[in-house]
């Protein structure tokens, strides 16, 4: 029987068959279950929002049924929490165990593979596929937070260079502007182009799944693998459904994760078939126009110069009374 | 009966499989099984079958299927409507 693993006698066990079976004990997560037999743990598994991890059975116990047990008991209580979708990194060599389970592989990297339980990709997939049209079509990847002068010149670059232009704004809610906002913003600054075609990115590009450490300025080494999975499924799932051929994005000269990005791009998109535009930052005042720039100027309460550096859309949301709410926490304003 | 609330049953053991119901303004189908090429029509004619016998004409009803006998089908399908649709 399945149960929750709780007390500190569990969880001794759990780190213990985890290492056993060269996994590590990661916190945080938000539901922890195991199988015991005759007091002994044979099988864990835990899950972290969306993700599932620590999934082990003990190597006396393996072959048999205790993984589907696992993964059953976590989905089916993810499922009741609200979670919609799961996904499990693993290496390349163990994902059929996971392909038996009704697990999807979404992209393989090196020694990672990532798959989704269920069929979220091609639901996500679906829901644009009205939009698309067909011919030489391009993509740009961003957060927005907030929209900036910097991403519409980036825009309009780009729109001019392929026919459609798909610009997925980050769905992952770990910015200062809530999701809802920024792709407001981001509808308001780029209605006057035709060929701009505004989407969500939703779990399946520069997420907490895909790219945890995106959200991490200067994150750890382990955002290179990351970086590599999450680029390989763009490449290979993502793109080839929107027609895109070509990915742009800005020059970044201030944030070292986002040029490491930038770099690993380069690298890993021209041999999947995506050709890769980098365009030179707009720059105001001699320094880059950038998100972060905005966002400082906001929190320090410099309001003044904002204008030169984002859409009268922007600003408009900015400094409405929604807008504000966002950025001023103190309510001084 | 009317879907009203989230509900799940069943396993992802093999011979098994999971049933998941949602609320919605439509009915939506969506099936998923290690042997979908073989009996995907006669899983979805079986589900069908247990949607219509219950009187379900609304919801997001998603399986994911290893292979399950139309009984288990028809047991879980139906675990889960009672779930979906109790007080």
């Amino acid at each position: 029987m399945v149960t929750s693993l709780l007390s500190s006698d569990d969880l001794t066990q759990a780190r213990a068959l985890l290492e056993a079976t060269g996994l590590q004990f990661e916190t945080p997560y938000d539901d922890m279950v195991g199988i015991f037999e005759a007091g002994r743990l044979v099988a864990v598994g835990a899950r972290q929002g969306r993700t599932l991890k620590m999934l082990a059975v003990a190597p006396s116990h393996q072959g048999g049924t205790l993984l589907d047990e696992v993964v059953t008991e976590l989905v089916g209580r993810g499922y009741q929490e609200g979670v919609d979708s799961f996904f499990v990194f693993t290496s390349p060599a163990l994902a059929p165990n996971f392909e038996t389970l009704n697990f999807h592989l979404l992209a393989a990297s090196g020694k990672t593979a990532l798959l989704e339980y269920g069929d979220g990709l091609k639901r996500y997939l679906a829901r644009f596929t009205r939009l698309v049209h067909p011919g030489n079509n391009g993509a740009i990847v961003a957060n927005c937070n907030p929209f900036t002068l910097g991403h519409r010149y980036l825009v309009e670059q780009a729109a001019a260079a392929v026919d459609q232009l798909f610009l997925f704004v980050v769905r992952e809610e770990r910015s200062l502007f809530p999701f809802g906002a920024r792709m407001r913003m981001v509808q308001d600054g780029t209605a006057d182009l035709a060929n701009v075609t505004v989407v969500d990115t939703s779990w399946y590009a520069i997420s907490s799944i895909t790219f945890p450490t995106y959200f991490l300025k200067d994150g750890d080494p382990g955002g290179a693998i990351q970086m590599e999975l999450d680029l390989t499924l763009f490449a290979q799932r993502i793109a080839p459904h929107f027609q895109v051929k070509t990915r742009f994005v800005g020059s970044e000269p201030l944030c070292g994760t986002t040029a490491a990005y930038n770099e690993a791009m380069h690298r890993i998109l021209p041999p999947l078939g995506i050709e890769v535009r980098e365009i030179e930052r707009k720059n105001a005042d001699q320094h880059p126009i950038s998100a972060s720039r905005v966002r400082d100027m906001l929190l320090r309460g410099e309001l003044e110069g904002i204008a030169e550096l984002v859409p009268v859309s922007t600003l408009d949301f900015l400094l409405s009374s929604e807008g504000i709410k966002i950025w001023d926490k103190g309510g001084a304003r | 009966m009317k879907i009203v609330k989230k509900a799940q049953a069943g396993t992802m053991q093999s011979s098994d499989l999971m049933v998941f119901l949602e609320p919605a303004e439509t009915l939506n189908v969506t099936i998923e099984s290690t042997v979908l090429k073989q009996f995907g029509a006669l899983i979805r004619a079986k589900v069908d079958e247990v949607l219509a016998k219950h009187g379900v004409e609304a919801g997001e009803v998603r399986i994911t299927d290893r292979g399950a006998l139309d009984y288990a089908i028809e047991a879980r399908l139906e675990t889960a409507i009672m779930r979906a649709t109790e007080g």
